[in-house]
């Protein structure tokens, strides 16, 4: 089985198959030799790997999982095989466009773009005031502001769409 | 003595304010919103009272319900530890008229210290340096535009009711004025109520550098050295250190001294900091904070002093009992703060509950944490759960340390600060003592390639134990047979009317 991996905003292919109870590693075409042994169920792994031992902090839910190692944390996101194409598709559709979401909880205080402008990479779209700090929230990328979802002063959870963006042609 | 005391805070420094007074024999009086009824501050006092409600102007903020709470107990006194109700002038005096001791400085002393323009003034008026700047708040940015003209650029425009950073604006080009004063004042005003401000010029390479101080009710006060903050983000601190690297012997007791009289100046009684900027070898006051700071510990660390005993002490009327002479700094403390927040992305605050959690330890190793497994992390609260103080006798066997500690510590369920001040802790440049407030921001938080084959590894061994943990378990299903048949000819159904394959 494959498994697409991001981390550090680089894509690892994992594939993992299961022989006689032992799991054969594959990292992005070649053979890794490594031990996965859990502590407990809270997410404490034991990773050998060339006769060194990692501890690793794990916790996540499949497909974002976070992982801590020696003090550094990586986001990783994984998709498998189906995963992939459809999400692949999915952005191919959007043309680098799409829904903007908020990535924290706040109150909208101000919304600097309206349906119908161009915008620029980094553009500020709308500000969001979480925690009393005023955060501008920019353009991932360039695009066509199609849809705005939410209006000034409205307060918004984490994950709720914002507005949306339609890619460039 | 005091016999029972009140802390009317949450969090880390509720704990802290407890472990002292238990040591010296008094009893705690913790109060709680319903957000925290199994916070650990609630669990380690005496005596636990809820104030109801779930928003800080419900809880911690409301000066009856607190008040009231310490009456009903039989507490003494009132400890606020810092943020809350900490610099409220108002409420110290409400503590007064109540007929409690109010275990901090006097309300004229928070007063003066609180309006960062009536403050400066009588800074000015003392003989303490200041930044170049103007005094009076300014109307409009027009009036503004022509103040910066003389003071010259860069600026700064600041909240007059300001503090932790908001509402400050820095602006390099006069055309880009306007919009800064806008933004400075309305935030000013939806953080404080209050939309003054105020310009002043804008240092350069500037250097965070707090002196500690200490008075009692007789008149008698000590510094108790320097702490450098200049790991910041938005003006919130996130590593401290003492002593600095950049201020000598010579420095350090001329810096001493003015903050005291700074502090003498608006009659000063217990703890209480003195903020500087440093700025090629200069040093202008900011402010002053008339409570006790987050970084205190970096202090205890470095002279053995409990600052909270001595704040007891000095609030039960007892002398400092010691001179500056006899206060001594020794080796070199560094704090690192654990917020809840994620750096990957720009800091921006972070939710959930707390889990796999995992704490430091070691020689030298301080934990001031109010964490516990199943902790929820809202945004009702400041995001700061935890503080890490490490000692060492010098510079680079602190930092070690604290690498050590942090490579230690495991916070799972939210995102922290810790990979942002380890990436500072390994940086060359920290480590050559080669930085300014500005460090940070330039900073991309981004975690070694070295390990990201391996963690790719153990993400993907992961996704399939949990899987395969999925499969194994005992499904719905098969503990109840017509619920599988119920949900096989839903799911046919679904798939003729093609749709796609719906999830449980």
């Amino acid at each position: 089985m494959k498994t697409f991996v991001e981390v550090n905003g680089r894509v690892r292919e994992v594939e993992l198959v299961e022989r006689l109870g032992e799991l054969v590693v594959t990292l992005d075409g070649k053979r890794i030799e490594v031990t996965y042994d859990e502590v407990d169920p809270y997410g404490q792994v034991i990773l050998m790997h060339n006769g060194e031992s990692f501890a690793l902090s794990i916790e996540g839910d499949g497909q974002t999982t976070a992982i801590t190692l020696a003090g550094h944390r990586y986001d990783c996101a994984l998709e498998d095989e189906r995963e992939r194409a459809a999400n692949l598709a999915a952005r191919a559709a959007a043309k680098g466009g799409g829904p903007v979401k908020a990535v924290m909880p706040g109150v909208v205080l101000e919304l600097l773009v309206k349906p119908g402008d161009t915008v620029v990479e980094g553009q500020p779209l709308l500000i969001l005031e979480a925690m009393k700090m005023q955060n501008e929230i920019g353009a991932p990328g360039p695009g066509l502001v199609s849809a705005l979802h939410v209006e000034r002063g409205q307060a918004v959870g984490a994950g709720d769409k914002l507005l949306t963006l339609k890619g460039l042609e | 003595m005091f016999d029972r005391i009140l802390i009317a805070n949450r969090g880390e420094i509720a704990l802290r304010v407890i472990r002292t007074a238990r040591e010296m024999g008094i009893e705690c009086v913790a109060v709680y919103s319903d957000v925290d009824a199994r916070a650990l501050h609630t669990r380690m006092a005496h005596v636990a009272v809820p104030l109801g409600g779930r928003t800080p102007a419900e809880s911690y903020l409301d000066h009856k319900k607190i008040i009231d709470a310490a009456l009903r107990t039989g507490a003494q006194a009132i400890h606020p530890g810092y943020g809350f109700l900490s610099e409220r002038a108002a409420f110290a005096q409400k503590v007064l008229d109540a007929g409690l001791v109010w275990i901090g400085p006097p309300p004229s002393a928070i007063d003066a210290m609180g309006d960062k323009i009536d403050s400066r003034r009588r800074m000015v008026k003392a003989g303490v340096p200041c930044v170049p700047g103007l005094t009076e708040p300014v109307a409009d940015p027009a009036a503004g535009a022509l103040a910066a003209k003389e003071i010259g650029f860069p600026i700064c425009i600041k909240a007059s009711a300001g503090g932790g950073g908001k509402g400050i604006r820095v602006v390099r080009e006069p055309g880009d004025l306007t919009s800064a004063f806008k933004a400075a004042s309305s935030e000013a005003l939806t953080s404080f109520g209050d939309g003054r401000v105020y310009i002043e010029r804008y240092l350069d390479q500037p250097r965070h550098v707090e002196v500690q101080v200490l008075f009692d009710a007789h008149g008698n006060g000590v510094h108790l050295f320097e702490r450098e903050c200049s790991i910041q983000r938005r003006h919130q601190k996130l590593i401290e250190e003492s002593p600095s690297v950049v201020i000598d012997a010579e420095t350090r007791q001329r810096m001493g001294e003015v903050a005291l009289r700074a502090a003498q100046a608006v009659g000063y009684v217990s703890a209480g900091t003195v903020e500087f900027l440093w700025s090629k070898g200069e040093f202008f006051f900011l402010e002053m904070n008339t409570r006790l700071q987050v970084e205190h510990p970096v202090t205890e660390m470095i002279t053995g002093i409990d600052l909270v005993r001595e704040q007891l002490r000095i609030a039960a009327g007892e002398p400092l009992g010691y001179t500056q002479a006899e206060v001594k700094s020794h080796g070199h403390a560094i704090e690192v703060r654990i917020n809840a927040e994620n750096p990957f992305q720009g800091f921006l605050p972070s939710t959930g509950t707390i889990s796999n959690l995992r704490n430091p330890a070691g020689p030298w190793t301080r934990f001031d944490s109010a964490m516990y497994r199943g902790m929820e992390v809202g945004l009702a609260y400041d995001p700061m759960l935890a503080k890490l103080i490490v000692w060492g006798p010098n510079r680079a066997q602190a930092l070690a340390r604290m690498v050590r500690a942090i490579q230690e510590t495991n916070v799972g369920g939210v995102h922290t600060s810790l990979p942002a001040a380890l990436q500072v802790l390994q940086h060359p440049e920290f480590q050559a003592g080669n930085f300014d407030t500005h460090f940070l921001e330039g900073l991309t938080i981004q975690s070694p390639e070295k390990y990201a084959d391996l963690v790719a590894i153990g993400a993907a061994i992961h996704r399939h134990r949990l899987a395969k943990r999925r499969a194994l378990s005992p499904a719905a299903s098969e503990r109840t047979g017509w619920v599988a048949r119920t949900r096989s000819e839903v799911t046919g159904y679904v798939k003729r009317a093609g749709a796609q394959e719906v999830s449980q």
